[in-house]
């Protein structure tokens, strides 16, 4: 498994976890566990990392978190996208595109 | 099953200062952690051990500085330093224009009296900014009132270094007379700069307390 600077990290998470919000509302372990998943536990998180990072984003009015009880009658804090948040997404992934481009001029890695 | 809320507890103590929520929220990242692994055909001895890693050792510690450092300096910052550091400029601000001579000697002219009283009268309104502003990011009460006084604080604490130079300087022979001296050569006078400051500073923040309470629209 590849690792990956924690910087890079750092700064990709919020893009991450914003993208898998526009599609549902979910609570920080379904989050952690979905970004592991997809990601091939390339990027994976840890508590230290995820809540403040959520929270961080909370503050920012790009998600909305709510205590939800589950079918199994356990409260959950569930985080959704709000329109703020939605709009972030694609400047964001621009962003990370151009930079990603940028990095493949200099490097050339795509082809590597 | 662990009381998962009760280990939180426990083990991020500290933690309780950033959000009641935050040990339930936790508590439960844990809970599906430790179910998960349980899933995976782990006993739950082991699995329990599993689950409490990233709450032990060194990995608590750097849980508990995270959040230390997202959670509670940034509402410390966002909810009482910005606004009194707003409220310390705009009120120092005020005086130094106050006591440019041609403002001086126009405000003098017009309305008559004493210039520091008319700063004097000014401060209720930063007061009651300071208050507003961290009222506005969600500040505690104490928060609210911190943010209206800082001015008058930061008054204080430079008479008191003065003071504390003026000691040292004078050797602490007839200190009083030579550091009092000292101090108002400089235009500082403690009541007229901190206390009677302060006092019009909450003043200002009462007021914004109440009417914010009473309209409820500048939260």
């Amino acid at each position: 498994m590849t690792s990956v600077n924690a910087q890079i990290k750092r700064g990709s998470a919020e893009l991450a976890v914003l993208t898998l919000l526009a599609e549902h509302p979910l609570h920080g372990y379904e989050i952690a566990k979905q970004i592991e998943a997809q990601t091939g536990g390339v990027l994976c998180f840890d508590m230290a990392s995820l809540y403040p990072m959520l929270h961080r984003l909370e503050r920012k009015n790009w998600v909305k978190a709510e205590w939800k009880t589950l079918s199994n009658g356990r409260r959950r804090r569930c985080y959704r996208l709000t329109p703020s948040g939605r709009k972030q997404i694609a400047p964001l992934r621009a962003e990370w595109r151009a930079f990603f481009q940028a990095l493949e001029r200099v490097t050339g890695f795509q082809n590597a | 099953m662990p009381d998962w809320k009760q280990i939180v507890r426990k083990n991020l103590r500290v933690l309780r200062a950033c959000s009641p929520e935050l040990t339930e929220e936790l508590a439960a990242h844990l809970e599906d952690s430790y179910e998960a692994l349980l899933c995976e055909g782990m006993s739950p001895e082991v699995a329990f051990q599993r689950a409490m890693g990233p709450i032990e050792g060194r990995r608590r510690v750097w849980l508990v500085m995270r959040f230390l450092k997202e959670e509670l300096m940034t509402r410390f910052i966002r909810e009482a330093a910005l606004p009194a550091l707003l409220t310390s400029a705009a009120a120092c601000f005020f005086h130094w224009a106050l006591a440019l001579d041609h403002v001086r000697s126009s405000v003098i002219w017009l309305v008559g009296g004493q210039l520091p009283l008319w700063w004097w009268c000014l401060l209720p309104i930063f007061g009651a900014l300071g208050a507003l502003l961290s009222r506005r990011k969600r500040g505690s009460r104490a928060q609210r009132i911190a943010a209206s006084l800082v001015p008058s604080a930061i008054m204080g604490i430079l008479i008191l270094l003065l003071f504390a130079i003026g000691f040292t300087l004078s050797g602490l022979v007839n200190h009083f007379g030579s550091v009092s001296a000292r101090v108002e050569s400089l235009g500082v006078g403690p009541p007229g700069f901190v206390v009677i400051p302060a006092f019009f500073s909450l003043m200002g923040a009462g007021i914004a307390e109440v009417s914010t309470k009473k309209f409820g629209r500048l939260t």
